[in-house]
């Protein structure tokens, strides 16, 4: 797979971790990029930038309590918290604090590599089975299949719960078909419904079959069949005891006996002859002026309203009657239904031969005349015969209560036999079915989850078949002739990954048992490169934050020469704190961009310088070896401008000095202004020494190192340059400490500055 | 390296499961296809209709 292409070519970062105000770093069209300094300046903050920009997070962060710390916590800022990222392609931009995109955007970054940082070095490798597949699944963007392949799992385990408790519902149908046997045989089961069947006199079953019929059981069984006396027996002595007596309605007695002797009522026994006095009035047969029933002479107006008003009270008496006489008349409705049950429940008693108490006499007639005669009832009458219907059902209670069910018959237990064998046989086949369903589901469930599972395997197989190889490769290059081979990444089951490798003939799996820190370190690098190369889609370039400290010198070399010569399309971003390593890296790979983080304080974060003048001289002098005189002389030029800059960023020289593209346009005699100024007001005598050197190299300026001049003079002699660029040396041998060969400024501040061993000063010591 | 779709690894699989009826076949992918919640319910379903009476 060709190298995933988009790189980064600016990254400016505001009030973000250790920056309070805004800090650029250039890549240039992409270019790979060694970041060297000591723990502590701040170096690290370019990888926490880009991997909050890509990921959203900074992992280091991510617990509770830190997430504060993205925004420059030191000092005073009140700018707000960015990071941009230029890249070659699109996915560049600007993310400010409150980080506000949602997770889902990072989706696909994260399945690339880029990050690799010292402390989280191992962690894969240290990871266990089940989290380095799950760590793969995500990098490969497996995860659809994945849960595809959980549910397949789910549906299959549900079916496997099912029929097997089925298959533990048909056993145990089985072991009571077989009567407590674990040797169910369908035959023995024929058999005793045969047996069964013969002794009834109805004919035997011939299969099993024939009997889940239901129609089979009636056919075989109904014209023999009869109801048991036992049935009639037991259901009279459920009856007995779930009777209920009429309740007592006293206040329906009282009410009727207070309405017949009330005056209202005796002119019930008027009504008739009201009625028949209306009669004769409106027919006229009456005499005109007189009484139609008792002939006195009476005014036939006052006899008529007489009449009228007589006849609505007698209707509305006739209405209260009906009022108070239902209740009485259903009382004793109540008390005769009561009696009469009780009358058959002792005659169906009798016949079998159970003897119930004698029942009370209950005095009906006599309710009943009075309630004819409008006359009062007692209400203790009708009271007594409720308690006695009571008190009988209490007695017949008791007979009930000590009467044993009657003996099924020999015959009818034959019945119940047959027909809860049927039952049995039935439900056992019901279930048979739904086991035999459900095992050929699970049949179909295992052979596509299987399919699946080989596919799966098959599909990873050949992925990690590559990964392996290439592992292999980078992890041979660090570590050559070191009879530990066959590096590889391996699956474990159905869902782990393992690494592995051969140790003296022996395969070890995981092989943290016999590889020291680096070598596990070495891998995990290996591992990290391989990768990138095998998955990464679009992004093209590669961050390693400190990675080789527990690497000796000589692993440190194999590792620079990996990442220059084996990496060389892509954009690495190296950072470290181990000098050798940076020059390892700078001799290695002088293409690549340099900078030094030298120093971080609380009020104005990181110092900065970059290591451009030295790579630059050093392209000068190999294109002067080679000939290309014009070019030498360019270079040359750009090295001055690059030394001059860099003195004047590092002893913060009083000119408008601005970071980023523009500060690439300054005049160079902008820049020698600059420098003078700084030493005539902090070291004159250095001043006065390079003052000499200055104008020289001014004139080399004017001269030598004008290109433009050179197109119209024609000519540009190899001598001129070579003293040129002697002199561009010497300028910058006067920052360099000769002992650690690092810049005086290295832990400087604008008044004074040393280098790294502390020998070299600025202003010069003594 | 490619990275396997899930589309295309639905595909292949089906392929390999060449000798089961087409109706079923053709309602499997559908069902796998849809990334439901309860997929893994309706693909316990479709294997047990598969399965017949």
């Amino acid at each position: 797979m060709p190298p995933a292409t988009e790189k980064i070519r600016r990254l400016v970062l505001s009030a973000f971790r250790g920056v309070p105000g805004e800090m650029t770093v250039e890549f240039g069209n992409g270019d790979s990029i060694v970041v060297y300094g000591d723990n502590g300046t701040g170096k690290s903050t370019i990888a926490d930038a880009l991997e909050w920009y890509f990921t959203g997070e900074i992992e280091l962060l991510s617990h509770e309590g830190r997430q504060h710390a993205v925004r420059y916590v030191g000092g005073e800022s009140e700018g707000v918290t960015s990071v941009e990222v230029v890249t070659s392609g699109s996915l560049g931009g600007k993310v400010v604090l409150p980080d506000e995109r949602s997770p889902e955007g990072f989706q696909a970054i994260r399945r690339e590599t880029f990050l690799l940082r010292g402390r989280t070095l191992a962690d894969f490798i240290n990871k266990t089975k089940t989290e380095k597949w799950k760590a793969l699944v995500d990098i490969l963007g497996l995860d659809t299949i994945e849960r595809l392949r959980e549910d397949l799992q789910r549906a299959r385990n549900d079916l496997r719960k099912k029929t097997k408790a089925l298959d533990e519902e048909v056993k145990t149908y089985q072991r009571a078909l077989a009567s407590g046997s674990a040797d169910f045989n369908v035959d023995t089961v024929v058999g005793n419904l045969q047996e069964i069947c013969r002794m009834l006199g109805v004919d035997p079953p011939q299969s099993l079959e024939q009997v889940a019929d239901p129609s089979w059981l009636t056919g075989a069984v109904g014209a023999s069949a009869r109801v048991p006396e036992g049935t009639d027996r037991d259901a009279l002595l459920a009856k007995i005891r779930t009777l209920n007596a009429p309740a007592f309605d006293r206040r329906a007695v009282e009410g009727w006996n207070d309405f017949v002797s009330s005056a209202q009522a005796r002119l019930l026994p008027r009504a008739s002859l009201v009625r028949e006095a209306k009669r004769l009035f409106d027919t006229g047969i009456a005499e005109r002026g007189h009484c139609p029933l008792c002939g006195q002479a009476v005014d036939d107006k006052s006899l008529a309203r007489q009449i009228e008003r007589t006849l609505v009270d007698v209707m509305e008496t006739s209405r209260d009657l009906e009022r108070f006489r239902d209740p009485v008349v259903q009382q004793g409705d109540d008390l005769e239904a009561a009696h009469g049950k009780r009358r058959t429940i002792q005659h169906r008693a009798r016949s079998v031969d159970l003897e119930l108490p004698p029942l009370p006499d209950i005095l009906l007639a006599a309710l009943r005349s009075n309630v004819e005669a409008l006359a009062s009832i007692e209400p203790d009458t009708v009271s007594k015969a409720v308690a006695e219907i009571r008190k009988w059902d209490r007695a017949a209670a008791t007979v009930a209560k000590k009467a044993s069910p009657a003996k099924p018959s020999t015959r009818d237990t034959q019945l119940v036999m047959l027909a809860a064998l049927c039952q049995q046989v039935n439900a056992w086949r019901v279930v048979e079915r739904k086991a035999t369903r459900a095992r050929r589901a699970l049949d179909l469930a295992e052979r596509v989850f299987d399919a699946y599972q080989e596919k799966q395997k098959e599909d990873l197989a050949e992925l990690l078949k590559r990964i392996s190889r290439r592992v292999a490769q980078i992890y041979s290059a660090l570590h050559p002739g070191e009879d530990l081979d066959s590096v590889s990444v391996e699956p474990w089951t159905a869902k782990g990954l393992e690494l592995a490798i051969e140790f003296y003939g022996s395969r070890q799996r995981p092989p943290h048992g016999v590889l020291s820190e680096s070598h596990l370190n070495s891998l995990a690098i290996a591992l990290f490169l391989a990768m990138a190369e095998s998955f990464n889609e679009r992004i093209g370039f590669l961050l390693l934050d400190d990675v080789i400290n527990s690497f000796d010198v000589e692993h440190r070399g194999r590792l620079a020469e990996l990442l220059a010569d084996g990496f060389a399309d892509w954009q690495l971003i190296v950072l470290t704190h181990d000098q050798q390593f940076f020059e390892h890296l700078s001799r290695r790979a002088p293409a690549w961009r340099k900078l030094e983080f030298t120093s971080w304080s609380y009020a104005s974060g990181p110092r900065t310088t970059h290591y451009e003048t030295t790579g630059i001289l050093r392209g000068a002098r190999e294109r002067l070896e080679n000939g290309d005189v014009q070019g030498a002389a360019t270079k040359a030029r750009r090295a001055l401008e690059e030394l001059l800059q860099e003195v004047c960023e590092a002893l913060w020289a009083p000119l408008p000095f601005r970071r980023g593209q523009a500060n690439d346009k300054r005049e160079i005699g902008e820049l020698f202004r600059g420098v003078r100024r700084t030493l005539k007001e902090r070291a004159k005598p250095v001043l006065d020494t390079l003052e000499p050197l200055f104008k020289n190299l001014e004139a080399d300026v004017g001269a030598t190192l004008n290109v433009a001049a050179h197109g119209s003079r024609g000519l540009l002699g190899v001598s001129e340059v070579q003293a040129a660029l002697e002199r561009i040396t010497a300028l910058d041998e006067t920052w360099f400490c000769p002992k650690c060969r690092t810049r005086i400024w290295h832990r400087g501040t604008p008044e004074a500055g040393r280098c790294k061993c502390g020998q070299s000063a600025f202003p010069p010591l003594g | 390296m490619h990275r396997p779709s899930a589309e295309e690894f639905i595909q292949a699989l089906l392929e390999t499961l060449d000798d089961l009826p087409p109706d079923f076949i053709r309602r499997l992918e559908g069902v796998l296809k849809q990334d439901t919640t309860d997929r893994a319910q309706a693909i316990r379903e479709l294997f047990e209709d598969a399965a017949g009476d």
